[in-house]
């Protein structure tokens, strides 16, 4: 075939990578637009055209584009969903608002103010309808009070509502009901119902992933018929897929509908694009590290597979579906450094962001940041993108002489120092998070470091973690379009079905099973995934009777009998063990949830390799310059190019190696080798790579 | 400590910092395999590290316990202590309020170093049942502690590693639901050895002479924060208030909290000894010191999120002074299950006396948050089924927010009805917002909810906690009292009743209802200046009716009932009288001393 080129364009807050691969001739092509955060689909454009020029490459050429997206992320974050209305159970008009009526453990009781919700009590009807817990119906759907609701919420211009009745999990009769008058009533308006949205038990859990999905629907239906009107305009044939928060890619379709799905788009494609750079490297276990400007985001994969978290946040609101596990913390090369009143002193989560950025970049902010001590210190280079900006020391020595070394009555250079210690710091704790609170022992994991800002922090962060291996991808800046090229396509499907001990109803989880492949089957089906290409991993969600948080377990080919039920509890009392120091077995188990995630293969993009030289070679320096470690001493330290480098060679540290996008710093005390693949791996002197 | 402090500001940090941390992954740990409801839904629970001193260092934001190390240094005095070892009590009373009431079990771990006492780490968790008169143990209408269940004086549940089972088997016998709190306890004493073991790590990586230096640190950062702050806000002079509780359940006679603020040369002190006797019923508060220090530091240092709270906050306040055998000091066996009212009564109460001091530069009062108990047992099986569900009130307004709608306290979760319903047989039939509770103000007071609840037991019997109806949370600066709530059966069967808002032993039967309304906090500011626009927001959002937007907040809606009548409103609101005094319950009132608000509301 002559066409298999792939596109991917991952649009971020900042720029838009896009990467075009060959997979017969192995070539990789990157570009870099800025993002258009107005209408995104412009960066997008602009993108597609920058690269198609710089290759040659037609529309009809691209056999696949595939796609991340901040638009639901954003309409979320920044409250800029449409407007939107709600269908619920009479008598609990107040959910949402009401919530879980705490005042959240970190806040300060008297200066916490309740979040805004993404719809207002005015924008929600009551219907009168009652399902029990066990789906059986105790008052059916007033389907003309549905119908009455409808017109109200059409008067009130609604762009989207949202269907929240109780236990539906258990009974969604009366949702699609109600969804099919809604559908009858408000023509183009979009519907969301939770028993498909997320079909487990906690309603305001439920209602709140309801709510926000109906949210950013329109917004999201928008966007992509507009990117695929604009593709066909211009030849495209390509099928588009967007990328998922569970580290999957679902279709135009099934985003349009579940955007909620869509929420951590951008950083689920990073971590899927550092696990596929990893494991082409060897190395399948690893934590990564993506810090940027303002934050930083962790993960652990294990084996390959990132780990997938069933109850974590947006902003300030609960996500209980399957998304990465990324832990997010305000630490970024533009964190601000400051003394306060009381003498204490703080790195972020305040942020001088791009603009006015770190003082160096000398347009106009005056306080010190992260990348000014990295600068102060030799450990960056004075300019930006190989010299397209230049940045000025001297603004970052007075910044930090002003704000932090004087206040705290120290030399600039130990402020500077402070400065990385305590941000270095930050990240250590988080990573710490998503690795020893789980039971991991970072020595066991290789930290993969990207972003801006990561690669220059990697070497001090994996010596306080003891993390014994670091790898820097070759192209750190893009590792967001990587992952979208090694996505497949990813579909979660769920159904709570309590089951207590000892009176586990096979019949019933057999049942349920039965009927989450069927729904996954037809939809990979429907994605054109030809049976050999499909996989099927069942699970259930196990916690001890009377926990609230259940734990989720792989349950080998769904054989629901005796033997597979003891097998599943065996594996959750090891889980359980590993995560929270403690197994009890004698307690009853009670199984919650039953999940089927089904993948629909996508095929492997080969990535493309360096020229190898013999292993061991010293790597050729290009210069050095005045860098500070441990010492308040600078010492005189040889730089690197990282395009002049090849597979093979070995760099000695201390030294720093710079490209267009990131630094990497190489500890006095490691080794850097460069691989085929062009990654660095940083090794401990005296430990093996 | 004759040492010198020698550790520079970024080791400091990086030991806070890493304190920080540890201490939330012990909460993480509690909160995801803790058993019973309390804990695992409603998050009942507390973690903290203590210097060798019992000082509290880092911990959660709940002013209710008080210090958790002393009491058990009269049984176990330090130099007794040994690495391994581990410490439990429920003792309120035999540890002079380390915990204020008898379900929180302390855990309490010693961490040595060199051999010698460093530290602590420590955990507490609301345990469900611990046996005593009543299902769940708490009764409104207890007259004793001993019938609040078993008490538990410190003991050395571990010695050196090893676990003494024997302790654990006769507490959990007592319980009427022992798995649960098995896995609790499992729950509070894992969470309570992972704390002593980050610790550990901490003096590993950066030294025990630094971690103590950063101990010092963080006590100092508050005290200062909080010193400043009083300085700058507080006038010098005496200042009383006096807050009531509804009913002490027992004689059903109302109570009071009265606090005298003193300061002058610097010097701050809190005098309570105005404070009504000790109470016959359970409303008792055994008030460590610590507790209203706590609640002044995390009120005034609240604009900085980096200032937390610990026993900085405590050398802050230079005296508190209490009368032995009143109600915030009672003597045993004073029955104290239900002290939240009047711990909550010490926080209004010193709002009061600091808005009297700084011309209304305080909250308005809030509701107490409300709990239900319906119990049901079946003599024939042996089985006791047990719903508490904690319900949200409205808080008071801020002098630059509305209060909070709907809301129990702190990291505290309500149930999601789909999880009470298949635990506790129940159905919950409505929850709603509980329209014009919210004090009127320029910021409005919180609002109360309303909660259906169908009971499906044979037979049940109900306990009721819900305040705030005689005396409802006051207004300050122009804003007025919240509006009180009230507890229905059957509110639309043919023969409604009410019952006593605070009261045990009602019966109900298969299929009664329950409707439970709560009370509002109170607003801050004249109504008359809340901007019209808030007002509408708050018809179309059902928090204000149309009467109370026209006879509260003199705003006039148009026909059309979802836009303003301007004209209508500027002449409905120049007839609005001006508010006559600094509070308001009912009616405005100076309160410009204790005596004459006492007369004030006497005169009611």
């Amino acid at each position: 075939m002559a066409s298999e080129r792939i596109l991917a364009l991952d649009v971020g807050g900042t720029f838009t990578d896009v990467v075009l691969v060959d997979p017969a001739s192995g070539s990789l092509t990157t570009a870099k637009e800025a993002s258009t955060p107005g209408d995104p689909s412009l960066g997008f454009f602009a993108g597609v055209d920058k690269i198609l020029g710089q290759t040659g490459v037609t529309a009809p050429e691209i056999a696949q584009l595939l796609h991340g997206a901040t638009v639901a992320t954003n309409a979320i974050l920044e409250n800029k969903g449409a407007k939107t209305g709600m269908l619920v159970t009479d008598g609990f008009k107040y959910l949402l608002e009401i919530g879980r009526a705490e005042v959240p453990r970190k806040e300060n009781i008297y200066a916490w103010v309740k979040p805004k919700r993404p719809v207002p009590p005015r924008l929600i009807q009551e219907v009168p309808e009652r399902i029990r817990l066990d789906g059986t119906v105790v008052k059916a759907l007033s389907e003309e009070a549905c119908r009455g609701a409808a017109r109200r919420l059409a008067a009130l211009d609604v762009e989207a509502v949202a269907v929240l009745f109780l236990h539906s999990y258990a009974n969604a009769a009366h949702e699609r009901r109600a969804g099919e008058i809604l559908a009858e009533e408000l023509p183009g308006v979009e519907i969301a119902l939770s028993s498909d949205v997320l079909p487990i038990f906690r309603e305001y859990e439920r209602g709140m992933a309801t709510a926000l999905n109906a949210s950013v629907q329109p917004l999201v239906g928008r966007y992509i018929r507009k990117l695929e009107t604009e593709m066909d305009r211009r030849g495209f044939s390509a099928p588009l897929r967007v990328m998922k928060s569970n580290g999957g890619i679902f279709s135009p379709d099934q985003a349009a509908r579940q955007s909620i799905h869509m929420a951590l788009s951008g950083p689920a494609a990073g971590v899927r694009g550092a696990a596929r750079v990893a494991e082409l490297a060897g190395f399948p276990d690893l934590m990564t590290i993506d810090m940027g400007g303002t934050s930083a985001d962790v993960c652990l994969i294990r084996n390959g597979e990132p780990s997938i978290s069933k109850d974590s946040e947006i902003g300030p609101f609960p996500l209980s579906i399957p998304i990465i596990d990324i832990h997010t913390i305000g630490a970024g090369g533009g964190s601000i450094a400051s003394v306060t009143e009381q003498g204490g002193m703080l790195v972020g989560p305040e942020s001088a962001g791009a603009d006015p950025g770190p003082a160096c970049y000398g347009k106009g902010g005056d306080r010190p940041t992260v990348t000014d001590a990295n600068l102060l210190l030799g450990r960056i280079p004075p300019h930006l993108l190989d010299g397209e900006v230049s940045i000025d020391p001297a603004l970052s020595e007075r910044a930090i002489e002003q704000h932090v070394a004087r206040p705290l009555g120290i030399g600039t250079v130990a402020a500077a120092r402070g400065i990385l210690a305590i941000v270095n710091n930050n990240m250590v704790g988080a990573l710490k998070v998503v690795s020893v609170e789980k039971g991991y022992d970072p020595a066991a994991f290789t930290l993969c470091a990207f972003g801006g800002a990561g690669p220059v922090h990697a070497g001090e962060i994996a010596r306080l973690l003891g993390a014994r291996r670091t790898l820097v991808p070759r192209h750190p800046g893009i590792l967001c379009a990587i992952g979208l090229l090694a996505a497949d396509l990813r579909y979660d499907f769920v159904r709570t079905r309590l089951q207590r001990a000892p009176d586990y109803d096979l019949a019933a989880m057999a049942e349920t099973f039965d009927e989450l492949m069927r729904e996954a089957t037809a939809r990979l089906e429907a994605e054109g995934v030809t049976p050999d290409q499909r996989r099927f991993e069942p699970s259930a969600d196990l916690r001890y009777a009377r926990q609230g948080v259940e734990i989720t377990v792989p349950w080998a080919a769904a054989e629901v009998s005796d033997a597979g039920v003891e097998g599943v509890i065996a594996e959750f009392h090891r889980l359980h063990n590993q995560l929270y120091t403690f197994a009890d077995q004698e307690a009853p188990v009670e199984i919650v949830n039953l999940r089927v995630t089904a993948t629909g293969l996508t095929d492997e993009v080969a990535m493309p390799r360096l020229d190898r030289v013999e292993p061991g070679t010293i790597a050729p320096a290009d210069g050095e310059r005045l860098v500070v470690f441990e010492e308040d001493v600078p010492m005189r330290v040889p730089t690197y190019r990282r395009e002049a480098l090849r597979a093979g060679q070995v760099i000695a540290g201390p030294g720093v190696v710079d490209q267009l996008d990131t630094t990497t710093l190489i500890l006095p005390g490691q080794r850097c080798e460069i691989d085929e693949g062009g990654n660095f791996i940083l090794t401990e002197e005296g430990d093996g790579p | 400590m004759s040492r010198e402090a020698t550790t520079d500001t970024v080791t400091l940090e990086l030991i806070t910092g890493t304190l920080r941390a540890a201490r939330e992954e012990m909460e993480a740990l509690i909160d995801r395999t803790a058993m019973s409801p309390f804990i695992r839904e409603k998050k009942d629970f507390f973690t903290s590290f203590l210097n060798r001193d019992g000082k509290l260092v880092v911990s959660s934001s709940l002013t209710l316990s008080g210090n958790l190390v002393e009491g058990v240094f009269q049984h176990y005095p330090s130099q007794t202590m040994a690495d391994g070892d581990l410490y439990i009590y429920n003792d309120a009373y035999g540890t002079g309020g380390g915990v204020s009431h008898l379900p929180d079990m302390v855990f309490l771990a010693p961490v040595f170093h060199d051999n010698k006492l460093f530290a602590f780490a420590e955990s507490w968790g609301h345990l469900w049942d611990i046996g005593g008169t009543v299902p769940g143990s708490i009764s409104p209408e207890a007259t004793s502690t001993f019938q609040e269940g078993v008490l538990v004086p410190p003991v050395k549940v571990m010695a050196e590693g090893v676990l003494n089972e024997e302790v654990f088997r006769i507490f959990t016998r007592n319980s009427r639901f022992p798995d649960m709190m098995r896995g609790d306890l499992k729950a509070l004493m894992a969470a309570c050895h992972l704390g002593k073991r980050r610790l550990e790590d901490a003096m590993d990586r950066f030294g025990a002479d630094a971690v103590e230096d950063a101990f010092e640190f963080m006590l100092a950062q508050s005290e200062q924060a909080l010193r400043t702050e009083i300085e700058r806000r507080v006038p010098d002079g005496t200042f009383g208030f006096r807050d009531y509780i509804d009913s002490d359940v027992v004689t059903d006679q109302s109570q009071s909290v009265h606090v005298s603020l003193a300061k002058s040369d610097g010097k701050i002190s809190l005098d309570f000894s105005g404070s009504a006797d000790q109470a016959e019923g359970p409303i008792n508060f055994i008030m460590d010191d610590s507790v209203p220090k706590y609640m002044c530091g995390l009120y005034f240092t609240m604009h900085d999120p980096n200032i937390r709270m610990n026993a900085g906050f405590e050398r802050a306040i230079d005296e508190i002074i209490k009368r032995p055998g009143s109600l915030v000091a009672p003597v045993e066996p004073a029955p104290i299950g239900l002290r939240t009212h009047t711990m909550i009564r010490v926080n209004s109460a010193l709002f009061g006396a600091i808005a009297q001091a700084t011309g209304g530069d305080a909250s308005a009062a809030s509701s107490v948050y409300v709990l239900y108990y319906l119990r049901s047992e079946d003599r024939a099986t042996g089985r006791v089924d047990l719903c508490i569900e904690g319900l949200g009130v409205g808080f008071g307004a801020r002098t630059y927010a509305d209060g909070t709608d709907a809301v129990y306290y702190v990291a505290q979760k309500n149930y999601p009805l789909e999880f009470a319903e298949m635990e506790f047989g129940v159905e919950i039939e409505a929850f709603r917002i509980h329209a014009d509770s919210g004090g009127p103000g320029r910021w409005r007071g919180g609002c109360g909810i309303i909660r259906d609840v169908r009971v499906l037991a044979d037979d049940a019997t109900l306990g009721v906690r819900l305040d705030n109806c005689k005396f409802p949370a006051f207004g300050v600066a122009g804003g007025q009292s919240g509006r009180p709530g009230r507890i229905i059966i059957n509110p639309d069967g043919p023969e409604p009743y009410e019952l006593k808002s605070m009261s045990d032993g009602n019966r109900l039967k298969k299929g009664d209802l329950i409707r439970v309304i709560t009370p509002g906090g109170g607003g801050w500011g004249p109504p008359a200046e809340r901007p019209a626009e808030s007002v509408l927001d708050d018809v179309l959002d059902g928090f204000v009716s149309i009467e109370s937007a026209y006879d509260d907040y003199g705003v006039v809606l148009s026909a059309d009932g979802v836009s303003l009548d301007m004209d209508g409103t500027a002449r409905r609101r120049s007839e609005l009288n001006a508010p006559t005094g600094m509070f308001h319950r009912n009616q405005y009132f100076s309160g410009s001393t204790a005596e004459s608000l006492d007369d004030e509301v006497a005169a009611e």
